[in-house]
C-alpha cells in the first residue's frame, strides 16, 4: 500500500516555521539588495512603427530580433500600400495618430519637414548621424535637408533598364539598346518577328509614385535636367529633354511597341507580365531584377540589366529611409526610437544586420557602401544581376531635382500630365508648359 | 413586496408622470443632441471654418482667415472644371443605367417562376460586397494585360488583342460606370420589386382582358404606380453617383490622365495628397450644396406630383 500523500492538518507551529523562513529569505534578499549597487531598470516603452506593405514577414522577424535584444522596448507594426502611403501618413499625422518611427522617402522629405512631422536625427539622436560617411552620396543627400539628417537608410536603389536577354537574342540582337531610338528600333523588330506584341512595358500608373522617378530617369539618361540648383524648372527650356521623353512615350504607344496598358500598370503588374514573357524591355527599380530572375516566373533567369539608354546613361538614385517622428519626441520615446533606428538602419555589433538581410533575401539596394565588399552580398547580387554594372550605373546616378516642400503636390500633377500626353489629350509641349505653370503656382 | 406586474405598472406610472414635465423631455433629448452635435454639427462647423482659412499642412501654425478665397480658387481651377464635367458625365451614364437595369431585373424577378425566391436573395450580392473589394474584383477582370475579361473575349475571338479598358480615357470612364452599375442595381431592383408586388393583380388582369398590350400596361399602370419609389431611387442614385469615390480609388486613381477624375476624387486629392485642407473643405461644401439643391428640387417635384395625384 502506498503511503498517503495527503498532508496532515496545519498546526500553529507549522505556520510560524514557514512564516519565519519566508521572513528570513526576504530579509536576506533585502540585505543583498542593500549590498548591491542599484541596477537601473529601463522603463518599458512601446513604439509604433509604420511601413508600406513590402516584406512584412521579414520586418516582423527583424522586430522580433530587436525586441530580444531590447526587452524593455515593444514594437507594434502597421502597414499600408505603397500607393496610398503618403495620403495615409498625412491623415495619421494630421489627426494626431502619428507613429513613433516610419518609413519615408526622399519624395516627401521636404514636405514632412515643412509640416513638422519628422525630427532631425542629428539633434535628437546625434549618435545615429555618425555613420553618414559610409553612405552613398545620393542616399545621404536624399535624407538631408538644411544641413540636418532626417533618417537612416532602409534601402537605396537605382532606376535601371532591364531586358529579356533570351528574347533579344532570338530577335537577332547581340547587345541591349544604348539609346532610346535604338530601343524603339529593336522593339519594332521584335514585334515584327512576332516575339512580343508590345515589347516595351513601363509602369506609368497615375497613382504609382514610381512613375515620376521613371520619368526623371528618362530625362536624365538623355542628358537632361528637371530643375536647376535654385529649384527653378529647366525641363521647359527650349529643346529640353523632357519634351523628347514625352514624345518618345507617345510615339511608342502610337507605334504599338509600348503596352497600351501602361497607364493602368503599376510596378507589380509589370513584374508579372515581364516574368510571364509578355514584354521584353522595361524600366524599374533595380531590386525587381532580383525578383524577376529568382522569383517564380516563366522567364526566370533570362533578365539582365543594362545602362539606361541615352546619351548620358544617367538615372535616378533614390533612398527610402526610417524617420523619427516629432510625435515620438513629444511622447519621450526618442531614446527607444533611436535604438530601433540604430538596429534597423545602422550597425549592430559592427555589422549592418538588417540592410544586409534585405540585400541578401530580397535584392534590395543599400546605401551603406561597405556592404559592397561583403563577399556574401557580392555573390548574391551576381546570382541575379551584376555588381560591376550596378556600380557603373550608380556612378551615373543622381538624386531627384527640385525636391521642395511643394514637390509632392507637383509630382501628382506631373504624373497626370504624363498620362494626358500618352493618351493624346494634350501635346508634350503643352503638358510641359502646364507642369511649369503648376510649379510657379505652387511656389 | 411588489409583484412583477405591480412593478411594471409603477414604472409606467412614473414614466407617464415624468413625461409630462419639460425636464423629462429635455433629459431624454440631450443625449441625442450631444451625439448629433459631436458627430455632425461640430465637424460641419469645423469644416466651414476650415473652408474660410488657408490650411496647408505644409505650413503648420499659420491658418489665416481668407474669406471665400478658397472657394474662388477651386472654382477657377482647371481640374475642378474637368472633375465637374466628368462627374456629370458619370452620373448621366450611371443613374439611368442603374434604374433601367434595376427595373428589368425587378420585372424578371416578379415572374411567378420556381427558384426565383433564391434568385431574389442572390441579386443582392453585389450590393453586399464592400466597394473596395468590388473595385479590386473589377480591376482584376478589366486589367489590360491580364484581365479575365480580355482572356475570355480573346478566346472567343471577339477581340484580336487585349483591350486596355482602364488605360483608354473613354473606356476607363465606361469601365468605372459599368462597375458602378453592377454594384448599385440590386437596391433599385428590390425596391421596384416591392413596388410591383403591391399593384393589385386585378388591375393588370382587367387591363389584359380589355386588350391592353405589354407597353400599354407598363406605361399606364406600372409606371404611375411606381412613380414614388422611382423618384426616391433617382434621388438616392444621383447622390451616390455624384459622390462615388471608392471605385475610382481602386480602379483608376482618377486616370488615365484626368479621364476619371470625379469631384469626390478631386476633393480627396486636394485634401490628402496636396495637403490643402482649405481647398478640400471648400470643395466638400460645394458638392454638399449642389446635392442639397438637387434633393430639394426633387422633393418639391415629388410634392407637386403627390398634390396633383
Amino acid at each position: 500500500m502506498q503511503p498517503s500523500i495527503r498532508p496532515g492538518p496545519w498546526t500553529r507551529r507549522d505556520f510560524l516555521k514557514l512564516a519565519g523562513t519566508y521572513a528570513a529569505c526576504g530579509g536576506l534578499g533585502g540585505l543583498g539588495a542593500l549590498a548591491r549597487p542599484a541596477e537601473a531598470q529601463p522603463s518599458p516603452v512601446h513604439l509604433n512603427f509604420m511601413v508600406w506593405s513590402y516584406g512584412i514577414e521579414t520586418i516582423q522577424d527583424n522586430i522580433k530580433s530587436f525586441q530580444q535584444r531590447n526587452p524593455a522596448i515593444t514594437v507594434s507594426l502597421q502597414d499600408t500600400s505603397w500607393f496610398n502611403y503618403h495620403d495615409a501618413m498625412a491623415t495619421k499625422f494630421a489627426t494626431g495618430d502619428a507613429p513613433d518611427v516610419a518609413y519615408s522617402s526622399d519624395h516627401w522629405l521636404r514636405e514632412w519637414v515643412a509640416a513638422d512631422w519628422i525630427a532631425p536625427l542629428d539633434r535628437y539622436a546625434p549618435e545615429l548621424a555618425g555613420a553618414q560617411g559610409e553612405w552613398a552620396p545620393y542616399a545621404r543627400q536624399g535624407m538631408t535637408l538644411g544641413g540636418h539628417l532626417y533618417g537612416l537608410p532602409y534601402y537605396a536603389d537605382l532606376i535601371i533598364f532591364m531586358y529579356n536577354a533570351k528574347t533579344l537574342k532570338r530577335a537577332g540582337f547581340d547587345h541591349p539598346p544604348a539609346t532610346w531610338e535604338e530601343l524603339a528600333a529593336q522593339a519594332k523588330t521584335i514585334k515584327d518577328k512576332g516575339l512580343s506584341e508590345y515589347p516595351i512595358d513601363i509602369p506609368l500608373k497615375k497613382d504609382d509614385p514610381w512613375t515620376i522617378e521613371i520619368f526623371y530617369s528618362m530625362v536624365y539618361s538623355r542628358g537632361g535636367h528637371m530643375f536647376d540648383n535654385a529649384d527653378a524648372p529647366v525641363f521647359n527650356a527650349p529643346g529640353g529633354k523632357a519634351v523628347l521623353a514625352l514624345d518618345w512615350l507617345r510615339d511608342a504607344l502610337r507605334n504599338k511597341i509600348l503596352d497600351p496598358a501602361v497607364l493602368e500598370s503599376a510596378e507589380p503588374d509589370v513584374v508579372k507580365t515581364m516574368g510571364a514573357g509578355q514584354h521584353v524591355f522595361t524600366v524599374l527599380a533595380k531590386y525587381n531584377l532580383a525578383e524577376l530572375n529568382a522569383g517564380q516566373h516563366a522567364q526566370k533567369g533570362n533578365f539582365r540589366m543594362a545602362l539606361m539608354p541615352g546619351d548620358s546613361h544617367s538615372t535616378v538614385g533614390f533612398v527610402r529611409f526610417y524617420a523619427l517622428t516629432k510625435a515620438a519626441v513629444t511622447r519621450h520615446h526618442t531614446e527607444a526610437a533611436a535604438r530601433f533606428l540604430q538596429y534597423f538602419g545602422g550597425k549592430t555589433d559592427g555589422r549592418y544586420l538588417v540592410p544586409q538581410r534585405w540585400a541578401l533575401e530580397k535584392g534590395l539596394g543599400f546605401a551603406q557602401l561597405p556592404l559592397y565588399d561583403d563577399p556574401q552580398i557580392k555573390a548574391a547580387i551576381n546570382a541575379w544581376g551584376s555588381v560591376a554594372l550596378e556600380r557603373q550605373q550608380a556612378k551615373l546616378a543622381a538624386v531627384k531635382e527640385g525636391l521642395t516642400p511643394w514637390w509632392g503636390t507637383w509630382d501628382v500633377y506631373a504624373r497626370e500630365q504624363i498620362g494626358n500626353v500618352i493618351v493624346g489629350n494634350v501635346s508634350s509641349q503643352q503638358a510641359i508648359k502646364n507642369m511649369a505653370a503648376k510649379w510657379s503656382e505652387l511656389k | 413586496m411588489s409583484t412583477p406586474l405591480g412593478l411594471r405598472r409603477a414604472v409606467l406610472w412614473r414614466a407617464r408622470r415624468a413625461g409630462a414635465s419639460p425636464a423629462y423631455h429635455a433629459l431624454t433629448v440631450i443625449p441625442v443632441l450631444l451625439l448629433v452635435g459631436l458627430f455632425t454639427l461640430f465637424p460641419l462647423g469645423y469644416a466651414a471654418i476650415t473652408s474660410t482659412r488657408r490650411v496647408l499642412l505644409t505650413l503648420p501654425g499659420s491658418t489665416p482667415f481668407i474669406g471665400l478665397r478658397n472657394y474662388a480658387q477651386v472654382l477657377h481651377d482647371g481640374t475642378t472644371h474637368v472633375a465637374v464635367t466628368n462627374t456629370l458625365l458619370f452620373a448621366a451614364l450611371t443613374v439611368p443605367s442603374v434604374i433601367v437595369v434595376g427595373f428589368l431585373v425587378a420585372l424578371l424577378l416578379h415572374q411567378p417562376i420556381r427558384g426565383f425566391g433564391l434568385l431574389r436573395a442572390l441579386v443582392l450580392l453585389p450590393w453586399s460586397i464592400p466597394l473596395v473589394s468590388a473595385g479590386i474584383i473589377w480591376r482584376l477582370l478589366l486589367h489590360g494585360d491580364f484581365g479575365a475579361l480580355n482572356g475570355l473575349l480573346y478566346q472567343l475571338g471577339v477581340v484580336h488583342s487585349y483591350v486596355p479598358w482602364l488605360s483608354s480615357p473613354r473606356l476607363a470612364m465606361q469601365a468605372v460606370a459599368l462597375a458602378h452599375v453592377w454594384r448599385e442595381f440590386p437596391l433599385p431592383a428590390i425596391l421596384i420589386l416591392a413596388g410591383l408586388q403591391v399593384i393589385p393583380r386585378e388591375i393588370m388582369e382587367a387591363a389584359t382582358a380589355e386588350g391592353a398590350g405589354a407597353w400599354a400596361r407598363f406605361w399606364h399602370i406600372l409606371l404611375p404606380w411606381l412613380k414614388g419609389p422611382l423618384l426616391i431611387i433617382l434621388v438616392y442614385e444621383t447622390m451616390i453617383s455624384v459622390s462615388v469615390f471608392d471605385l475610382v480609388y481602386v480602379l483608376t486613381g482618377g486616370g488615365p490622365g484626368s479621364a476619371t477624375t470625379l469631384f469626390s476624387w478631386h476633393t480627396y486629392t486636394s485634401t490628402f495628397t496636396f495637403l490643402n485642407l482649405g481647398h478640400g473643405a471648400a470643395l466638400s461644401f460645394i458638392m454638399a450644396g449642389a446635392l442639397v439643391a438637387f434633393i430639394a428640387l426633387t422633393l418639391r417635384l415629388i410634392r407637386v406630383e403627390a398634390r396633383s395625384a
